[in-house]
C-alpha cells in the first residue's frame, strides 16, 4: 500500500519549483527566475485559458490572450505588492486583457469551440436536462452548447464575465469582486440581471419543471 | 413568476452552464503551454527593448485604457479632436486680444505722460535716432544697456577702420 502511495503521490522537493510555496515562486521570478515562472504558469494555466476562453468562446483567441496575460504578469512582477494573492492579481491582469480585446472585437464573434469531454454524455444532470426538460428532445449535446456560447455572447463582458466566474468557475463572490475590482454588491446584481437574461435567451432549454 | 419560480429557474440553468466545464481543449495542449510561454518571454528580453506600446501598458496601464477608448468609441476621437481644436483657436484669440490691450494701453500711456518726462524723451524718435547714431541702445536693464549693438560691418564706434575712399582723377 505504502509502496503505491510512494508511486502515485511522489514527494515533492521544495528545492525545486514543483516543490516550492507559491511565495517563494512568486518572489523567485521577480528576480528573473524563468523556471520559479514556469511552474507558477502551469499552476494557473488551465484556469486563466478556461476564463478567457468562456469569454471568448474562441480556443485560439484565448491561447493568445492567456498567453499575453501570462507574459504580461512577468514583466510586471516588479509592481506586484502582494496587496492581494498572485492567483488574484494574475486572474485580473487576465480579465483585463479579456475584455479590452473583446470591446475590439465586438460584433465580430466567431466560434471555435472545443470539443465536449467523454464524460459530458454521462454527466447525469445534463442528460437530465436533454430528455426531460427540453421540448426538442432530439438536441444533442453539441448544439446545445453552440446555443449555451451563443446566449453568452449576447451578454455585456462584466455580465458574462460574472457568470463565467461564479457558474462555471464556481468562484465566491469575494473573489470576483477582487478581481473585476468592485464591491459584492455589485457581483450579486450583475449576476441576477446576467442569469435573467440568459433565462430569456435559453427559455426552451431551462424551464421550471 | 414568483421567486421560487425563479429559483427553480435559475438551478436549470445552472445545470445547463455546467456544459461549459466539459468543453476541454485539444489533447496535450497544456503539456506545452508554459514552455511556450517563457520562450516567448525570453525572446522578449534576447529582442532587447520593447516598443513603446509595451512599456507603456507595463508602466502606465491607465495611458493605454485612455487611448483604447479612441480605438472602440469613433465618436470620442472627433469629440477629442474638436475640444483640442476649440482650445487652440482660443488660445490664439485671447493671446490676440491680450496684445491689442497692451498696445492700446502703450498708447494711453504715452498720450498721458508730459513731453519733458524721461519717460517721453525715451519713447521720442529723436531719443532713438540718438541711440541708433551711437550703436548704444538705452534700455532699463541695467546689464544690457551699456552693451553696443553689433552692426552688419561691426562693432559700433570701429568706423574708423574704415577709411573714406574719395576718387580724385589725377591731373595731367
Amino acid at each position: 500500500m505504502s509502496m503505491i502511495m510512494s508511486e502515485t503521490a511522489p514527494i515533492q522537493d521544495s528545492n525545486t519549483p514543483a516543490g516550492m510555496l507559491e511565495g517563494d515562486l512568486v518572489k523567485s521570478a521577480r528576480k528573473g527566475d524563468l523556471d520559479a515562472y514556469d511552474e507558477l504558469v502551469k499552476r494557473y494555466q488551465e484556469r486563466i485559458y478556461a476564463t478567457v476562453y468562456h469569454m471568448t468562446s474562441n480556443h485560439e483567441d484565448a491561447n493568445d490572450i492567456a498567453q499575453e496575460a501570462f507574459i504580461k504578469a512577468f514583466q510586471a512582477l516588479k509592481s506586484f505588492r502582494g496587496g492581494s494573492s498572485f492567483y488574484t492579481w494574475l486572474y485580473r491582469i487576465a480579465v483585463n486583457k479579456t475584455i479590452n480585446f473583446l470591446k475590439q472585437r465586438r460584433n465580430k464573434n466567431h466560434f471555435s469551440l472545443n470539443d465536449l469531454d467523454f464524460n459530458a454524455e454521462h454527466d447525469p444532470d445534463l442528460v437530465a436536462l436533454i430528455s426531460d426538460k427540453t421540448p426538442h428532445r432530439e438536441i444533442g449535446l453539441s448544439e446545445l452548447q453552440k446555443k449555451l456560447n451563443e446566449a453568452l455572447m449576447q451578454l455585456s463582458e462584466p455580465h458574462r464575465m460574472v457568470v463565467v466566474l461564479h457558474d462555471v468557475q464556481g468562484q465566491s463572490h469575494e473573489e470576483i469582486a477582487e478581481i473585476m475590482d468592485c464591491n459584492i454588491g455589485t457581483v450579486r446584481s450583475r449576476l441576477f440581471y446576467a442569469r435573467q437574461q440568459l433565462q430569456g435567451y435559453l427559455a426552451e432549454y431551462a424551464k421550471p419543471a | 413568476m414568483n421567486e421560487k419560480q425563479k429559483q427553480n429557474n435559475f438551478e436549470d440553468l445552472k445545470q445547463l452552464l455546467k456544459l461549459k466545464r466539459h468543453e476541454i481543449p485539444p489533447p496535450g495542449y497544456f503539456n506545452n503551454f508554459s514552455g511556450q510561454v517563457v520562450s516567448r518571454i525570453r525572446a522578449g528580453e534576447a529582442g532587447g527593448a520593447r516598443t513603446f506600446m509595451e512599456r507603456l501598458e507595463v508602466e502606465a496601464p491607465w495611458a493605454v485604457s485612455f487611448l483604447r477608448i479612441f480605438e472602440t468609441r469613433p465618436g470620442v476621437i472627433g469629440a477629442f479632436a474638436t475640444s483640442v481644436c476649440l482650445l487652440l483657436v482660443s488660445v490664439v484669440v485671447f493671446s490676440e486680444r491680450a496684445d491689442k490691450a497692451a498696445k492700446a494701453q502703450l498708447a494711453i500711456s504715452e498720450e498721458t505722460a508730459p513731453v519733458g518726462s524721461p519717460m517721453a524723451s525715451m519713447t521720442s524718435p529723436a531719443f532713438v535716432a540718438a541711440s541708433d547714431s551711437t550703436g548704444i541702445v538705452a534700455s532699463t536693464n541695467p546689464v544690457t544697456s551699456l552693451q553696443p549693438v553689433a552692426t552688419l560691418f561691426g562693432q559700433p564706434g570701429s568706423s574708423s577702420l574704415f577709411q573714406q575712399a574719395n576718387f580724385a582723377p589725377a591731373s595731367h
